[in-house]
């Protein structure tokens, strides 16, 4: 009887487990903006086998704590060209999940961007 | 100062994965700011003291320099062992100014520009857009830079334009470390700018056609291209329509070319007698492995500009998932049986919607790559009316000794005067495969040298003249490959290269890819008239 509890408990873990991994997983998604008339910043020694490849890229990964007063907030990055050529923007569960339980005081931010190069 | 950061990378490979190659050291050269030297002529001449200040170093080390810029080529063509230099943040560019045009010069002014050799295609389109121009053809992407696409021959299907290299006018050169090694070439027939704008540039002029056309496609080795000069035309815009047409008459119109008295027909691009119009651009897709009676065929018509048109590109636009690729691979490995399926299965992915229609610029027809991942690409160029010839040999190649992971097609571009172009026919047929790379395994699918080389062996054997695109895969070593393609050509390319060059730098611009196709043979006691303007 206490093995079958047991296996219950084990099974029942591994369900919510598996639950939160697979809700994890698609709430994970990412959007990419891209400049149609812009080019790249080029980066010879990027050689990751996706978009990026060849690209200069720029990652943010932080989390902006926001004051009581305060309901919103711009990142000042700076581009030698003045341009972007692209940004992506990635949403992952546990971002929402943190600035739900913070009532949206804390905020994960995970951004990479390419500039435009330079004329 | 342009400065120049040093990487002991110990293995560089190109953009689609064709190696990796060993290699000592990349450099980087970025301009200096704007801000500090506000002359675009000042910080193109302080970029040019820099390149001298590198070949120097390697002349005193006594190894070899090469340029490359977005390493679009898929073999071993922009690589060098000891130094490589990325020049892609070498990009300035400039309008032609009055006093630059030379006095017999049949060129307007206002189509002429100046461009650095790490410009990419896509910024050059943007930059002669601004100014009223359109570039005349480029390749079927924007991502290369214009020193590489000049130096490899890259070439769309432009049938009455030709590739890259045929609206190129004037090269500045920098063959060696010494003032007078910076060199600015023209064709004598065919001058376009004058001793002003060449003294602006610290070069010496040497105006000679058959040193500029042999210098043209120079597969980087006739010295650091710093510069062309390029001729656009006016704005214009592009109509492309996809079709599914009955197969014999997609390879009869290869042959012909013949528009106004063919059976394919586009509705609204017919003369006032219902005859077709010639094609900006022509391009059939062949999946080799099926026997549907039908090619997709794609036919780009030129239109006068107009401002207001709908955006030929997708707002959204989706790419294949990478690891599905390589599984698809790695399942094309195992199972060589399983690759006409998995063709099919790819065929929407990677042939463009039938009866789609779309109108833009050049630019936007042509726009980014999609795929940044491992690829190979074969491309024989056979004279056009050798193409039905040629395309029946080399699917019968693929379905006899492959199958291989690829799919076919052809396109047709005129003729170049490039000493090594190999658009060296009326009209040449780019006959391609593109596919993913394969490694052969224990399976017996044929491996990818093999392919490459049973290609040249059945040209060969069916006495049908042909070339080999130099940015793309093939057996480069197979032996008398460049004489066979190109006799006497070939001969002549090494005795401008040698006369320009000298012992010395034939050698600092030479790699492992002039020597597998023994183009590096430097040839003594030329002719010193071969280096001299021609009046």
């Amino acid at each position: 009887m206490t093995i079958r509890i047991c296996k219950r408990k084990n099974l029942s873990v591994l369900l919510l487990f598996s639950f939160i991994i697979l809700f994890s997983l698609s709430s994970c998604y990412s959007v990419r903006i891209v400049n149609k008339d812009g080019t790249p910043e080029p980066d010879p020694l990027n050689n990751s086998g996706n978009f990026y490849k060849g690209k200069k890229v720029h990652v943010i990964d932080t989390t902006i704590s926001l004051k009581l007063h305060e309901g919103d907030f711009y990142l000042i990055e700076k581009c030698p060209s003045g341009g972007f050529y692209s940004v992506e923007y990635r949403v992952t569960f546990g971002g929402v999940l943190l600035s739900a339980i913070t009532f949206g005081k804390k905020r994960k931010v995970k951004i990479k961007y390419v500039c435009l190069k330079e004329q | 100062m342009a400065t120049t950061t040093k990487h002991a990378i110990g293995n560089w490979d190109t953009f689609h994965n064709n190696g990796p190659f060993p290699t000592k050291v990349l450099y980087k050269t970025s301009l200096e700011g704007k801000g500090n030297m506000p002359s675009l002529i000042d910080r193109y001449n302080d970029a040019a003291t820099e390149i001298q200040r590198l070949l120097k170093d390697a002349l005193d080390k006594q190894e070899g320099f090469r340029a490359y810029g977005s390493a679009w080529s898929m073999n071993h063509v922009a690589h060098q062992k000891d130094n490589m230099h990325f020049n892609a943040e070498m990009n300035i560019k400039k309008a032609i100014l009055d006093d630059e045009m030379h006095t017999a010069s049949t060129f307007k002014r206002e189509n002429l520009f100046f461009v650095q050799c790490g410009n990419v295609i896509k910024e050059i389109h943007k930059f002669v857009f601004d100014h009223g121009k359109s570039l005349k053809a480029t390749g079927a992407s924007n991502g290369q830079t214009i020193a590489g696409c000049i130096s490899t021959g890259v070439h769309g299907s432009a049938l009455g334009v030709g590739a890259v290299q045929d609206w190129v006018v004037g090269l500045n050169l920098i063959i060696g470390p010494n003032p007078e090694d910076i060199v600015y070439l023209e064709r004598h027939t065919e001058p376009a700018l004058n001793e002003v704008f060449a003294g602006r540039i610290k070069a010496r002029v040497i105006r000679n056609d058959g040193l500029f056309n042999a210098a043209l496609v120079g597969l980087g080795s006739f010295g650091f291209i710093h510069g062309a000069v390029i001729e656009t035309e006016d704005r214009f815009l592009l109509k492309r329509y996809v079709k599914k047409i009955n197969k014999d008459l997609a390879v009869e119109l290869s042959r012909t070319l013949d528009f106004a008295n063919s059976g394919f027909t586009v509705p609204g691009e017919t003369d006032v007698n219902g005859k077709g119009n010639t094609a900006f651009h022509y391009k059939v897709f062949i999946n080799p492995y099926v026997n549907d009676p039908e090619y997709v065929v794609e036919a780009i018509y030129k239109k006068p500009y107009v401002a207001e048109y709908p955006d030929p590109l997708p707002r959204i636009k989706t790419a294949i998932y990478r690891d599905l690729i390589i599984l698809f691979t790695k399942i094309a490995e195992k199972y060589k049986n399983s690759i006409p399926k998995l063709i099919k299965v790819l065929e929407k992915s990677v042939l463009p919607a039938v009866d789609l229609e779309a109108t833009g610029t050049l630019a936007e027809i042509f726009w980014d790559a999609p795929y940044q991942g491992p690829a190979y690409a074969i491309a024989v160029g056979v004279d056009h009316t050798n193409s039905g010839k040629a395309l029946e040999l080399l699917t019968r190649l693929a379905k006899d000794e492959g199958p291989i992971p690829g799919i076919y097609a052809m396109r047709f571009v005129k003729q170049s005067r490039a000493t090594l172009a190999f658009t060296q026919f009326p009209i040449t047929c780019m006959l391609e495969i593109d596919g993913l790379i394969w490694k052969a395994k224990k399976n017996k699918i044929i491996s990818m040298e093999q392919f490459c080389k049973r290609t040249i062996e059945v040209l060969q054997a069916n006495n049908i003249p042909f070339t080999i695109h130099w940015g793309k895969t093939a057996d480069w070593s197979f032996p008398g490959l460049v004489q066979y393609m190109y006799g006497d050509k070939a001969t002549t390319w090494k005795e401008y290269r040698s006369a320009l060059l000298g012992e010395k730098g034939a050698k600092l611009f030479s790699n492992k890819f002039l020597e597998d196709t023994g183009l590096n043979e430097f040839i003594v006691n030329t002719s010193p008239e071969l280096v001299q303007s021609i009046a």
